[in-house]
């Protein structure tokens, strides 16, 4: 848990307030820029992000869509070259995306999310179409004041309120948001009326409602360092992973909803006059995502997937090579996982050296 | 790299069929002045797209000390290589790279070389084979020891006749089954570790060719007293991107398409995984 910030030392004008029946008319205006995407019960009820129509669907109270905003930088199928023949040969040429967006109401969870896989982009060989897009999405999280059922962002120091990963930050204040500004481009989002200047009461209440947001979650339940040591250093028998392999379904849907995960599959897919080169979606626990053309497969058994998994998750070559730990302890997986192979079952058999199942 | 994932359009100049299943490609970017700026180390690969099936990587199997040809020899073994096996001379494909390390030519200045191949696993090894050859000067004694199942199984046939005919190197070649006319060495290739002296200290052995061929290669270089940075060998794993994004070639932490395909066996044996 980190110390309660100074209040003292922090710079007034960052600190914004909106109140709440001014949130309409905001987002209608950030509509007139841009895409605004955001939490909204669908037709069946369960909460998704996506195109805001109407400013009255937003949804900021309790709770986080199961499928978190990483399909707006990261399609399930992203066409990322056009193939096209014609009668001078083929011709190629790359696709981009980079229409203005604003993510709003995204939980801290997925903007750390969001700024592990924009670090992954960024690093070695830059995907700029990638960056091009991801850097015309303007970030606005809700801070959580109360905790979310599974998730354990304190564990990842990913939440409950922003660190990183945001433009502007919203806190619930009862009957108005406080607004942080947290870039330049944040700042400017909350510059002009109906914004006002917060009092030196509405930043103590807020660092009050963290503090209480933080005590909420109670006692740690993912001890991601105490696993990285094991893991990092072959210290987890072959054995602990073989008896978590019945517990997986082999459904992928944990690498789906989480929001680091960033495998992924090149296909062609065919198009008028040509193809659609797309980058799609790809599961690691999948035994075909390491088979070769010979037939030989590196990681036949589920065993061997699972530990794959979590080698990258929380090994310390990978927070070496990624820049952090690859969770952010959203609680997904937790939701989504037809066993129990999720995070904090994992990790607890990690550093015990015990599954339960 | 703006467009990372952005080929080039080639056309196939030239084919050659080494064997009954696996055919060599002689590749030239449409864009003349693409073609003539394009630069790759041996060891290095490319991802080759055949458009509507997608693109796989295959290793540079030219040496850029030749730099007219960008060839790469390719077995006939799942979707994409059946669909490029089945195109014509002037037919276009996608050419994306150079990926991965390659070589490291420079440290092999003045070394003794020791090439020891299996099978498909010749083709890496001819590109920096010819880089060699043709600065012959700068390097000490040179060796070739290439087995395949049989006769047949062999690659650049009329390379090997050219290769045993010069007088600066020694090239030695098996095959697991003989057939009738073969005459030569029968047996794996670490039998022919016997047949000739090998001087370990001053020596670089690059090993490329199936796993199981791999593991009794390096175990004997060892055995005979090779240290582990001295020999250097390619791995492969399935691979998607190329460009160390899409995951599908990790090993520990490392991927293959950037880390690799090159490693020495010391770094081999500390991947974790």
């Amino acid at each position: 848990m980190r110390p309660a910030n100074d209040v003292q030392g922090r710079d007034p004008g960052a600190s914004r307030l909106l109140v709440k029946s001014d949130l309409v008319s905001w987002i209608r205006r950030l509509m007139d820029d841009a895409e605004v995407i955001a939490p909204a019960a669908g037709a069946g009820g369960d909460l998704m992000f996506g195109p805001v129509t109407d400013p009255a669907s937003v949804w900021l109270g309790p709770g986080n869509p199961l499928q978190p905003p990483k399909q707006f930088v990261l399609p399930q199928t992203d066409p990322i070259v056009r193939i096209e023949r014609n009668g001078g040969g083929v011709q190629v040429s790359s696709i981009s995306d980079e229409r203005a967006r604003v993510i709003f109401g995204m939980r801290s969870c997925d903007a750390r999310g969001m700024a592990y896989l924009r670090r992954m982009q960024a690093t070695d060989l830059p995907d700029d179409s990638y960056l091009r897009r991801a850097d015309r999405i303007a970030v606005v999280t809700l801070a959580c004041t109360t905790p979310c059922t599974l998730g354990f962002c304190v564990c990842c120091d990913a939440g409950p309120f922003a660190r990183d990963g945001h433009d502007v930050q919203l806190v619930d204040l009862g009957d108005r948001f406080l607004a942080e500004g947290a870039t330049e481009r944040g700042r400017a989002m909350v510059a002009d009326a109906p914004f006002r200047p917060a009092t030196q009461g509405d930043v103590v209440r807020r660092d009050e409602l963290e503090r209480e947001a933080e005590r909420h979650f109670g006692d740690e339940s993912a001890h991601l360092g105490a696993a990285m040591r094991r893991i990092s250093t072959r210290r987890v028998a072959e054995e602990l992973w073989e008896a978590m392999s019945p517990w997986c379904f082999e459904c992928g849907g944990c690498n789906f909803i989480c929001p680091t995960c960033y495998c992924f599959s090149v296909k062609d897919r065919c198009q008028d006059h040509g193809w659609e080169r797309c980058r799609t979606w790809d599961s690691c626990q999948y035994s075909a995502f390491t088979l070769e053309a010979s037939g030989h497969n590196p990681r036949e058994r589920r065993k061997e997937r699972i530990k794959r998994r979590f080698f990258h998750k929380v090994s310390a070559q990978y927070y070496q090579r990624d820049g952090a730990v690859g969770c952010v302890g959203c609680g997904r997986c937790v939701q989504t996982c037809l066993g129990t192979t999720d995070m904090p079952a994992v990790v607890a058999a990690i550093r015990k050296g015990v599954w339960h199942g | 790299m703006g467009d990372l994932f952005l080929p080039e359009v080639a056309r196939i100049a030239s084919m050659r069929d080494e064997t009954p299943d696996t055919r060599t490609f002689a590749l030239r970017l449409r864009d003349d002045r693409r073609h003539d700026s394009f630069s790759f180390r041996p060891g290095q690969f490319l991802e080759l797209s055949v458009f509507g099936f997608g693109e796989a990587p295959f290793c540079f199997a030219s040496s850029p000390t030749r730099p007219d040809s960008i060839e790469t020899t390719v077995r006939r073994t799942g979707q994409l290589t059946n669909a490029l096996h089945t195109l014509a001379v002037g037919d276009e494909v996608g050419l994306r790279g150079p990926c991965g390390n390659g070589f490291d030519v420079e440290a092999a200045r003045g070394k003794d070389l020791l090439f020891v191949g299996g099978g498909i696993g010749l083709p890496p090894l001819r590109g920096l084979i010819w880089n060699v050859l043709d600065e012959r000067d700068r390097f000490g004694r040179i060796q070739i020891l290439y087995g395949a199942r049989t006769p047949t199984d062999l690659v650049y046939k009329d390379e090997l006749r050219t290769w045993a005919a010069r007088g600066d190197l020694e090239l030695l070649v098996t095959v697991d089954r003989g057939e009738s006319g073969w005459t030569g060495n029968v047996g794996m290739v670490p039998t022919l570790f016997d047949k000739t002296e090998l001087r370990p200290a001053t020596t670089l052995a690059y090993v490329c060719g199936p796993p199981i061929m791999i593991k009794f290669v390096v175990q004997d270089l060892l055995m005979r007293g090779f240290a582990e940075e001295s020999v250097i060998s390619t791995l492969e794993r399935m691979m998607q991107c190329g460009v160390g994004k899409c995951n599908h070639c990790a090993i520990g932490h490392c991927y293959i398409c950037r880390d690799g395909p090159v490693f020495n066996f010391k770094q081999i044996r500390e991947l974790v995984e």
